[in-house]
């Protein structure tokens, strides 16, 4: 077990690295001018030649590499031509060209705004999604398990970008969407935030219905499911106590990928309903030409979906005995 | 219809991946059915899948007939049409029989122009993609799942690794960086010339993260089917590896690629339309139904029409889509029949 851990960890740290590699060298070799963007249209050669200078841009390429991951391991320190120095404590991802803020605070500040859409919106989509896959299940065939079927195929083929812009747009029952830190107000948290978990959640609770639905009828199929109704324990009982136990299993697998994957595509729901995440972080970094906070937002999203993945990896072991590790 | 797939050597040739099959569905005809023609003809029963079949190829007609459609309304998806804007950048018009759709506020360009149009780059890019991933995915998974040993560890880590890369983010980064190298930072760098870096930039980023999935899987496959007699036997008969690759395994690989491809289709629609809207896809002047979108917001309230025509046409295209693709792999695997 300690020795699969182990693996898979090495592993996802070689993945991180050449991530980390591959997206140095797209954005930082090729030509691209950070000084002229850093300087804006009234620029002199000798501003520019200074900027370089300061953010190590003139050095060669194989130094700069190393220079960024020492920053991340032990931090760094910027040497500003007018001789200030700028200590830039690890993990350091350098700062941002047009808004000179260290590129490690403006990640963690818009962590928390994607973690909350994203956990909040799976809470729903998941409670949603398995009790009514659970009931349709029960009912199989009924009207309300056709319903509940062909609604969900409905709703997971529309384009999730534009349901939840029309949430946004026409939706006016809910508070009007914005971020508030969970610790300084949690009321005005939950409210800012609720139009964002029902548009994720009611969407995403449309491929969950499916899943828990499939995998409870396989399981209200099995002997011990049998065994447990000749006992005589009411109906009930054997749905949710021995029923829902062994079929959510594969589900909560499901989860953990999805609420990874979310972490890194919740662009959609944070652009349109205006919350400062990382994928607007990253957009408005695209349209600036930021490339230390582009880089550091790919960064950041590669390593929580490479540990999330890991996670999910050993606690799925942990659920399911039968799972061998090899 | 015709059916998809016609090549002799899938479907004259009694595949021996399935020996029982055909005997099971068709008892009474002697010659072997593929099971690609099994899915097909169970395809065709599928009334859901033929009305989404029939959906999908009317658009593909209105992107193909664009200019023609366009010209029969007598507009184009460029023309300003500033008398009939007011002061306020709202048109003076609603719909009428030279706009069938209304036009656009602030710059007064025909709707409806600018709608068929802008099916266009929505099936160039979703279509695009989808056939070289498909391509590059199945070729990559044949490769690995055939030759095994370090070339099979080397692309399945290159398959892990793209496989856990945030590809929104990189969908965002990589156009960006692309741009600085072919046009340059510069305010003033031509419109037309933005427009195809974009373009290209944005099949390249989603064909780059697209292929992996199914490598996997052929991958998968291959591994299962190399060890099966028939492609012993070829080997032993000396048929030179490319043919066994493609005339051997390939013909049994149809189902998975079929109902991949098929699944794939719209949500690159989506991507395409989802990127364009957040502004990161393709720019102006390409008529894009996304771009459409992200423009309609602000007018949303005083012109709804312009929001909702590219709306409801991403909307019912991907449906469309989206069915057939559910359909085809029912069609193929009937243990996920609804």
């Amino acid at each position: 077990m300690l020795f699969y851990i182990l693996r898979r960890l090495a592993s996802a740290i070689s993945v991180v690295i050449v991530t980390l590699i591959a997206s140095f060298a797209l954005f930082f070799l090729a030509p691209t001018d950070p000084a002229g963007v850093i300087c804006g249209n009234r620029c002199t050669p000798e501003r520019i030649e200074a900027i370089n200078d300061s953010l190590g841009l003139d050095e060669p390429a194989i130094t700069q590499i190393g220079l960024y991951m020492k920053g991340i391991v032990v931090g760094r320190t910027y040497t500003t031509a007018g001789g200030v120095v700028t200590e830039c404590p690890a993990p350091c991802l350098g700062y941002s060209y047009t808004l000179g803020q260290p590129v490690t605070k403006m990640l963690a500040d818009a962590l928390p705004v994607t973690l909350s859409i994203v956990l909040g919106g799976a809470v729903v989509y998941f409670g949603v999604g398995v009790l009514t896959g659970t009931l349709a299940a029960k009912n199989r065939g009924s009207t309300m398990d056709k319903v509940a079927v062909g609604t969900s195929l409905l709703v997971n083929s529309v384009p999730y970008f534009v349901v939840a812009l029309l949430v946004a747009l026409y939706a006016t029952v809910f508070p009007p969407a914005q971020y508030t830190p969970l610790l300084t107000n949690p009321w005005a948290w939950a409210s800012g935030l609720l139009a964002a978990w029902m548009t994720l959640g009611l969407t995403n609770a449309a491929s969950y219905t499916r899943y828990s639905r499939a995998s409870m009828i396989e399981t209200l199929g099995q002997d011990y499911i049998r065994t447990a109704r000749s006992k005589g324990i009411s109906e009930r009982r054997v749905v949710y106590r021995h029923g829902v136990r062994a079929g959510l299993t594969p589900v909560v697998t499901i989860l953990g990928l999805d609420v990874a994957f979310q972490l890194t595509n919740a662009i959609f729901t944070e652009s349109i309903f205006g919350l400062p995440g990382l994928g607007l972080l990253s957009i408005r970094a695209f349209y600036q030409y930021d490339l230390p906070v582009l880089m550091g937002t790919v960064l950041l999203g590669s390593v929580v979906l490479v540990l999330m993945n890991l996670v999910v990896d050993i606690v799925y072991t942990f659920l399911d005995p039968r799972v061998r590790l090899g | 219809m015709e059916p998809l797939i016609d090549d002799p050597a899938l479907t004259g040739k009694p595949l021996s991946s399935e020996p029982a099959t055909p005997s099971k569905t068709s008892p009474n005809t002697a010659k072997g059915k593929s099971p690609t023609r099994i899915a097909l003809s169970r395809l065709r029963r599928d009334k859901v899948a033929m009305v989404s079949l029939g959906v999908f190829l009317l658009f593909v007609f209105i992107a193909i007939f664009a200019p023609l459609l366009a010209k029969l309304e007598g507009q184009d998806p460029t023309t300003l049409n500033i008398d009939l804007i007011d002061r306020n950048g709202y048109p003076l018009i609603g719909i009428t029989g030279d706009h069938w759709f209304g036009i656009e506020p602030r710059l007064g360009r025909d709707l409806f122009a600018r709608w068929v149009y802008g099916a266009r780059p929505s099936l160039i890019v979703a279509g695009l993609v989808t056939v070289i991933t498909t391509i590059v995915g199945v070729t990559v998974g044949l490769i690995a799942g055939f030759a095994g040993g370090w070339v099979d560890r080397v692309l399945s880590w290159i398959i892990d690794f793209i496989l856990s890369l945030p590809y929104l983010l990189f969908a965002i980064a990589v156009p960006a960086v692309l741009l600085t190298i072919f046009v340059g930072t510069a305010e003033n760098a031509d419109a037309q010339q933005v427009a195809q870096v974009r373009f290209f930039s944005l099949i390249l980023v989603l064909s780059i993260f697209g292929w992996a999935s199914l490598a996997r899987l052929i991958r998968g496959e291959v591994l299962s089917l190399r060890e099966r007699e028939f492609v012993q036997a070829a080997r032993v008969l000396g048929v030179p590896t490319h043919k066994v690759l493609f005339k051997e395994l390939l013909p049994n690989l149809v189902g998975p690629i079929i109902v991949s491809a098929s699944i794939a289709l719209p949500t690159y629609v989506v991507t395409e339309a989802g990127l364009t809207f957040l502004g990161v896809g393709l720019v102006e002047p390409t008529p894009s139904w996304g771009l459409t979108i992200s423009t309609a917001v602000t007018f949303y309230r005083a012109h709804p029409i312009f929001l909702w025509v590219p709306v409801i046409g991403i909307t019912i295209l991907v449906l469309a889509l989206s069915l057939l693709g559910d359909a085809i792999r029912d069609a193929f695997d009937p243990r996920t029949r609804r």
